[in-house]
């Protein structure tokens, strides 16, 4: 304890001085123990070369170790993301954020509106992408994404998202919201590229954000889709995603998102839907009769029971019809507008 | 046994002479397969092949003196698994035990195709005093998934590589857990670029971390060998107390701690039964090929599987219509079987030592279904899927469920290129245990391979 005491405060005027001139590092006589090296490599997952230089950076100061090691991870972040910028990422994970899944009944909260986003983030090997920090921060990315874009007019729904204002946002962590950090998506990045030294990317975004259409005609309404297939865990992310924008419409509408059956039913066939797109090789919802890549044509096989072998089309109608959404030959029910879907290691244009 | 049969084939173009050395060679070959721990060089007989056939170098001989294991290197992508590799055949290539592979020729992770299944991984063979070794490098967690599923290459031990400037990384705890998947249940670390750090005390740390982490994914954390070395010293050839003897020790470590698995001829004897024949006069003789261990004319043995087991006495064995004292694995023979009707014994039994394994109703399985591009299904199943499930000789519809606990069971779906965890439930029982290999087909097509991870339900 003593011998600590007298180690740690003697080269207090030669750490300052070096921490005015790197240059100087290695001579710092403070030399730091095994304990502490520990203690802040099991606090910051930094290597062990990293913690020890921060430690005889701070005169063996976990506390100060810390925020050293903060400001450290940015510059080696920096460094390190150059050194891999060149390798090649085709692992990693497809991660979705939804924040509002769309129409819902007078009593729920949530407005109506839809609020999403879809993230692809790339590492070198699946090892990196089964990991917990690696999975948190597409998690995170994804929030992020949802959170920041505002409603535009433009043709379609689902847009893409630039990964320029993207990566100059400040992340918006899902767990913890209202923690302000001061990192950006792009430093964020860096630090784990710093933890895991591996070259780590975020490839592609795409948003979903409208405002609910009750306004404009009270039979209208917009609901979410989403599954993820392949994920460690019961995690929000996997090796395949798909978003799906599907709408509703009828002059039941409102009443029907009263009842917590029909809600249920709703997001049952969502779900087998989302899926649906995932599983098959789906790649448009309509098209000519017998194009097995388009959603419409092919046998519903997710929604199970002897929907089974009907096309979706069909499949959807009936729903619509035993769900008391349209009568005999009335025009809507539910329809999928729009999707995207993605596989981690896509080649993208 | 394609070897074999392209022996005999070279063999039959030589007229007259040849027939007395490819007999002589053929015994040698049969010789060499009941592996002697002492016995002495190579039989000079064979050597002679080399030279005429062209198939595998001249030099290239593979010698059944030693035991041989697979081991495998996982680790982080910078840490030097590549590096390390390279350095032990360079290393052991000085003994004339193995040859040098450099760097650029493993760290290509070739891919090929094991059981229609297609798999990156990198191969080098060594060996030690010993043993002999065959060396996997992987670049991700499937591939090691799918070697050990296809049993392509079966990792009976692994070297985890750490840097020691870096220590172990977020990720290596998803190396160890891999080793846990693929049933490894020793390592040896190697601590790599010792070289680079100013600090030794920090080695120490490394050291401690280590020990802490294995032990809690249930590994022998106190005592696993910890080698601390730099493979490019001994790649270089500089600094031989760090390098060259790391390596060797190394190696040494392997030898010691890690286990060679039972031989086949070691294990208790099993028969997959293929047909079943009625010779009048004599009783009932079931065929197959032994897949292990040694049976003995008289002994106990034990029908396993479809509904109907029971014990029985082998009172013949038989091989190319004639009558044997002994069949042992490899053996293509026919039981006879004392007091047997014909109606009792089908394909898709197995004969094994009585009490070996039993017949299984119920297991879980590690999975991997294949993709539309090594011919399986192009789309996806749910829960409660049945194909025929291919177990040796059986064949036998099974449904395949998600584990019981699994949240949205009713709701979850496999696609092609998964690698799955479930539970397989069979139509009838058949001898199984862990560790045990099967194929999955529907309609004529192989969509899935699957090891058994664990028996759930016994007949």
């Amino acid at each position: 304890m003593i011998a600590q005491f007298v180690r740690s405060s003697k080269p207090f005027h030669a750490s300052r001085l070096s921490r005015a001139g790197q240059s100087c590092y290695s001579t710092t006589p403070s030399k730091p123990s095994l304990q502490h090296v520990a203690q802040l490599r099991k606090l910051t997952e930094v290597s062990i070369s990293k913690a020890r230089e921060a430690l005889s950076q701070t005169n063996n100061d976990i506390q100060q170790a810390l925020e050293w090691v903060k400001n450290d991870l940015a510059a080696s972040g920096i460094k390190k993301a150059a050194n891999v910028q060149s390798r090649e990422t085709r692992e990693g994970l497809v991660s979705v954020c939804m924040l509002s899944g769309g129409s819902r009944g007078k009593t729920s909260l949530g407005g109506g509106g839809i609020r999403a986003a879809m993230i692809e983030l790339n590492c070198e090997t699946d090892f990196v992408g089964r990991n917990v920090l690696f999975g948190q921060l597409a998690a995170d990315i994804a929030h992020t994404a949802a959170f920041i874009t505002e409603p535009t007019d433009s043709s379609t729904i689902i847009r893409s998202c630039s990964l320029d204002v993207l990566n100059d946002a400040p992340l918006l962590s899902q767990n913890n919201p209202s923690s302000h950090s001061p990192s950006t998506v792009s430093s964020s990045i860096r630090d784990l590229i710093a933890k895991v030294g591996e070259k780590v990317s975020l490839k592609r975004a795409v948003t979903v954000v409208q405002d609910p259409l009750s306004g404009q005609s009270p039979n209208l309404g917009l609901r979410l889709a989403s599954y993820l297939h392949g994920s460690v865990g019961s995690a929000p992310h996997g090796r395949i995603g798909s978003l799906a924008v599907l709408a509703l419409q009828s002059p039941e509408l409102a009443r029907r998102l009263e009842s917590e059956t029909f809600v249920k039913d709703l997001e049952r066939l969502e779900r087998a839907l989302a899926r649906q797109i995932t599983g098959f090789d789906t790649r448009s919802i309509k098209s000519s009769d017998g194009d097995e890549m388009a959603l419409y044509n092919q046998p519903f096989m997710m929604l199970g029971g002897e929907s089974a072998n009907k096309p979706v089309r069909m499949a959807i109608e009936n729903w619509s019809k035993q769900q008391g959404l349209v009568r005999d030959d009335d025009e809507g029910g539910i329809e999928v507008l729009e999707f995207a879907k993605w596989s981690v290691g896509d080649i993208v244009g | 046994m394609f070897r074999l049969a392209a022996q005999r084939g070279i063999a039959n173009k030589f007229a007259g002479s040849s027939r007395a050395l490819r007999a002589s060679s053929l015994y040698a070959r049969c010789r060499c397969s009941t592996w002697k721990p002492t016995s002495g060089p190579f039989l000079p007989s064979a050597v002679s092949w080399g030279n005429r056939r062209g198939y595998a170098e001249a030099a290239g001989k593979f010698s059944r003196d030693k035991p041989h294991m697979n081991i495998g290197t996982i680790g982080h992508v910078d840490h030097g698994k590549t590096t390390l590799t390279a350095a032990i055949t360079k290393v052991l290539s000085d003994k004339g035990a193995a040859k040098f592979t450099d760097y650029s020729q493993i760290d290509k992770a070739p891919e090929e195709k094991a059981r229609g299944i297609t798999i990156n991984s990198a191969h080098v063979e060594y060996e030690s005093d010993g043993r002999h070794y065959g060396h996997i490098d992987c670049p991700g967690h499937a591939d090691y998934i799918k070697n050990m599923i296809t049993g392509a290459a079966q990792m009976d031990g692994a070297i985890i590589v750490v840097s020691a400037t870096d220590g172990q990384m977020p990720q290596t705890r998803e190396h160890l857990l891999l080793a846990r998947q693929v049933g490894i249940k020793k390592l040896v670390v190697f601590i790599n670029k010792v070289d680079m750090i100013q600090d030794p005390e920090m080695l120490e740390l490394v050291d401690m971390e280590m020990r802490d982490l294995l032990s809690t994914y249930n590994f022998d954390g106190e005592n696993t060998p910890i080698i601390m070395g730099s493979a490019l010293a001994a790649l270089e050839g500089r600094d031989d107390s760090v390098g060259k003897e790391k390596i060797l020790s190394l190696v040494q470590a392997c030898d010691e701690w890690l286990d060679v698995p039972p031989r086949d001829l070691e294990k208790p004897f099993l028969m997959p039964i293929e047909d079943v024949f009625s010779i009048s006069g004599r009783g009932t003789v079931a065929t197959g090929r032994v897949e292990r261990g040694i049976a003995t004319k008289g002994a106990e043995v034990e029908v396993v599987g479809l509904g109907n087991t029971f014990k029985t006495t082998l009172t013949g064995i038989e091989m190319f219509h004639k009558e044997l004292d002994r069949g042992e694995a490899g053996d293509n023979m026919g039981c006879l079987l004392r007091g047997v009707k014909r109606e009792q014994v089908r394909r898709g039994q197995v004969i094994i030592a009585p009490g070996s394994m039993k017949a299984v109703k119920k297991f879980q399985a590690q999975i991997y279904v294949l993709t539309k591009d090594e011919g399986g299904r192009y789309t996806p199943f749910m829960s409660n899927y049945r194909p025929q499930l291919f177990l040796r000789t059986a064949d036998i519809t099974v449904a395949l469920t998600f584990a019981e606990g699994t949240p949205d069971a009713e709701e979850k779906m496999v696609m092609p290129g998964d690698n799955v965890e479930m539970v397989c439930e069979l139509v009838h029982d058949v001898a199984a245990e862990a560790g045990s290999r099967f194929t999955l087909r529907e309609g004529g097509k192989t969509i899935g391979t699957g090891i058994v991870t664990k028996i759930l339900e016994y007949a």
